[in-house]
């Protein structure tokens, strides 16, 4: 089975380990900067750095190292799942386009000329191939999309008596929010980003954030879905149960499709000239759109309690016990999920918007999104890496303790840094700044908390350094699988029994469009007939351009 | 075994639906009660006329009521050191006049992002018994500056 697809492992080899150094350098400016931003730590670089390796942090480890996993992933997935393959020249083209496109905004990046952190806000100023790279990293995985699409759609040809199979669902379903998503920020970036870098065009920056962020929310489910559709996927299988139920993870997925865009500017509730009843709207579904996390929790938690009590888990809590919380795949899961619903909590709190000016801007937002992009998706991605790594390298994970050990402090120091970030950002401490101390004004409660926050952030980045150097040596060193994966890959048969509305996909696009219509056409019909203050752009090392 | 799942399934979702449809009603509510409105804006404010549209400086409308009026820029706001004796009411119009600012004053609940061509207004009621210096600061990157921009607010009463 495994030989079938060479060409596609071949994809998802090179994608994966790209996404393995893009994490190792992220990782190594999340250090930097965590250290860096704790009061009285001494300071051992520069502004200008600062706000460098914060830029490549956020875009390396936001966009390309969940993009490259996610796309190396999908394809696994797709194909062992479906039994299909993928269009070579198509994966190809889409993989070269990424890289290149990463390879031109990292070059930017690192050379200082692109300084303007991962959300580029206009008129920022960042040198034209920041910007090029950016569109281009998103043509290719257009492309990958197109290609994933043909293979759905050839499975479903050949297999009309039933309902699609999850883990491809799952990717397919990723793929359509990233088509929802990203051509507004194509838009953004063709009309207002390179004209305002190449000519100096100036720019209206309420309307370029608006379009930016139009992009930003379902760009979270980017991340999110692939992690829950491994869980899906992966749970059953790593404990040889069912799903707890099918219909209800396919209804998930369809409320994502459903609700996942219009609800971008609950990112802007403190924007001025944004209108208040449109907030209202996308704060209302920002709720619903919590409802497919809060169904994915229950399903999820009930398909453990199942496979608990089948293990023998006595009462109300016997199941935790015996559960495989030795297996660093399981493990890692499990810490996610858990993590994925702190970080589910302060995502409502972030939505209230009489709450949001408290938490807005502040330490709080990265202790929630290192719950959910930096955990939930990251911490999964992880484990999956121990079951699909040696699948495609065809070695065994060398150092088992480590591997361990690894999910185990991923949890623990993750959940004090964002408890201790969370605290913190109640208290005012923002969040992207080079410096807190504001002349010796520093409140002792964000000492405190920045304190503590830097313990766990170093246990959850110690977690990070075992898990790269396992990757290498199980790359360098690893001894060859004795046998296969004791894994099965293709759908059980609860898994795609007969379709129903729910694997009519079409229908609910449909009803997507109109949503994100009834969101957006009031905030866009402002902006537009009240007239733009565009304003020229400016460097981030100070002045026009 | 069946039908309890499904027994289950249901009682979940109607858990979820009215616990989503409690936090609307409850966000409604508390908005209410707190009268509580977004930041409104002056706008559009062309570039050319941000300096001659906006004055720096802050007024006494009335007892008690203050209208303050900042700029923010690369990399400070003006006027920088506030001090205001016996605020009931203050009404903040802040502008920018290069890229995005983020206006807080921390430890309280003023907040507002300050978007070039948009002048946030935004209405604050000091708790009665609030006193002493604050760190106005600006809370979204605006070039590498950002760190140094901030200023205080002072209040004096008696
Ligand atoms: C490996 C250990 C990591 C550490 C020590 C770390 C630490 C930090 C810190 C301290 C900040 C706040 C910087 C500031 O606002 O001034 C930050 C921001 C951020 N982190 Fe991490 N992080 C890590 C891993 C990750 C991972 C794995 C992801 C995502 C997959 C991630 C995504 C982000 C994002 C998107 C930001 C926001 C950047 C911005 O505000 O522009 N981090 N990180
Ligand atoms: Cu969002
Ligand atoms: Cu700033």
């Amino acid at each position: 089975m495994v030989d079938n697809f060479n060409k596609e492992d071949r994809f998802s080899r090179i994608s994966i380990l790209f996404s393995f150094v893009v994490l190792a350098v992220g990782g190594l400016f999340g250090i930097i900067q965590l250290l860096n931003r704790t009061p009285y730590f001494p300071k051992f670089i520069d502004a200008s750095t600062y706000y460098l390796v914060l830029t490549g942090h956020g875009v390396l480890l936001a966009i390309a190292w969940t993009a490259f996993f996610i796309m190396g992933v999908g394809v696994i997935l797709v194909t062992r799942e479906t039994g299909l393959g993928v269009n070579s020249f198509l994966l190809n083209l889409s993989l070269i386009l990424s890289l290149i496109g990463t390879l031109m905004a990292a070059a930017a990046i690192l050379s200082g000329n692109a300084t303007v952190l991962y959300t580029f806000y206009a008129p920022l100023y960042a040198h034209p191939i920041f910007y090029i790279g950016a569109a281009l990293l998103i043509f290719g995985t257009w492309i990958y999309a197109v290609a994933i699409f043909q293979v759905y759609l050839r499975w479903r040809k050949l297999n009309p008596g039933k309902g699609a199979p999850l883990a491809t669902l799952g990717v397919v379903t990723t793929l359509i929010i990233w088509l929802e998503a990203t051509p507004i920020l194509v838009i953004d970036v063709l009309k207002n980003f390179i004209p305002m870098s190449i000519y100096k065009m100036p720019v209206d920056a309420l309307e370029a954030r608006t379009l930016f962020w139009y992009f930003g929310h379902p760009l979270v489910y980017f991340w999110i879905l692939p992690a829950i559709a491994f869980w899906y996927y992966g749970l059953p299988r790593l404990l040889g149960t069912k799903l707890f139920s099918v219909k209800m993870a396919k209804v998930a997925y369809i409320l994502f499709i459903l609700v996942s865009t219009p609800v971008g500017l609950h990112h802007q509730l403190v924007d001025p000239g944004a209108s208040d009843i449109a907030k209202f709207i996308h704060v209302i579904f920002t709720y619903v759109v919590a409802s497919p996390s809060l169904l994915t929790a229950f399903n999820v938690t009930a398909t453990l309690i199942k496979a608990g009590r089948e293990r023998g888990g006595k009462g109300l809590f016997g199941w935790i016990v015996k559960l495989p919380w030795d297996n660093p795949i399981f493990a890692a899961i499990g810490f996610s999920i858990i993590l994925f619903g702190m970080g589910g909590i302060s995502g409502i709190i972030n939505a209230s918007y009489v709450l949001n000016y408290v938490v807005h801007n502040t330490i709080w937002i990265v202790g929630h999104f290192h719950l959910t992009v930096a955990t939930a998706a990251t911490l999964t991605f992880m484990g999956a890496s121990y079951l699909i790594i040696p699948m495609l390298f065809n070695k065994n994970i060398k150092s088992v303790y480590l591997a361990r050990l690894q999910p185990y402090l991923w949890f623990i120091g993750m959940f004090i840094f964002s408890l201790a970030y969370h605290i913190g950002g109640v208290f005012g401490a923002p969040r992207r700044t080079y410096d807190v101390l504001y002349g010796g004004l520093i409140p002792k409660e964000w000492i405190y908390t920045l304190g503590i926050g830097a313990v766990g952030g170093i246990v959850f980045w110690v977690s990070g350094v075992i898990f790269i150097i396992q990757m290498l040596l199980t790359l360098s060193r690893g001894t060859r699988l004795s046998k296969q994966i004791d894994i099965k890959f293709t759908p059980m048969d609860y898994e795609v029994s007969r379709p129903s509305i729910l694997d009519r996909l079409g229908i609910w696009i449909i009803i997507a469009a109109l949503l994100i219509f009834i969101g957006y056409s009031i905030p866009l019909y402002d902006l537009y007939t009240r007239g733009l203050a565009p304003y020229p752009p400016i460097s981030p090392f100070g002045g026009k351009v | 075994m069946a039908e309890g799942k499904i027994f289950t399934e249901k009682v979940w979702i109607i858990m979820i639906i009215s616990t989503l449809i409690a936090f609307t009603v409850i966000l409604g509510v508390l908005a209410e009660a707190i009268s509580y409105t977004g930041p409104s804006a002056v706008c559009p404010v062309k570039y050319v006329e941000l300096n001659e549209k906006i004055k720096p400086g802050v007024k006494q409308l009335s007892l008690g009521v203050y209208e303050v009026t900042i700029i923010g820029r690369q990399w400070a706001w003006t006027p920088n050191n506030i001090t205001l004796k016996n605020p009931r009411k203050i009404i903040f119009k802040v502008a920018s006049e290069d890229v995005l600012h983020g206006f807080e004053i921390a430890g309280t609940n003023v907040n507002v992002m300050v978007i070039p061509g948009y002048v946030a207004v935004i209405t604050w009621t000091p708790p009665k018994d609030m006193e002493g210096t604050y760190i106005i600061l600006c809370n979204e990157y605006c070039g590498i500056g950002h760190q140094s921009m901030y200023g205080t607010l002072t209040i004096v009463r008696g």
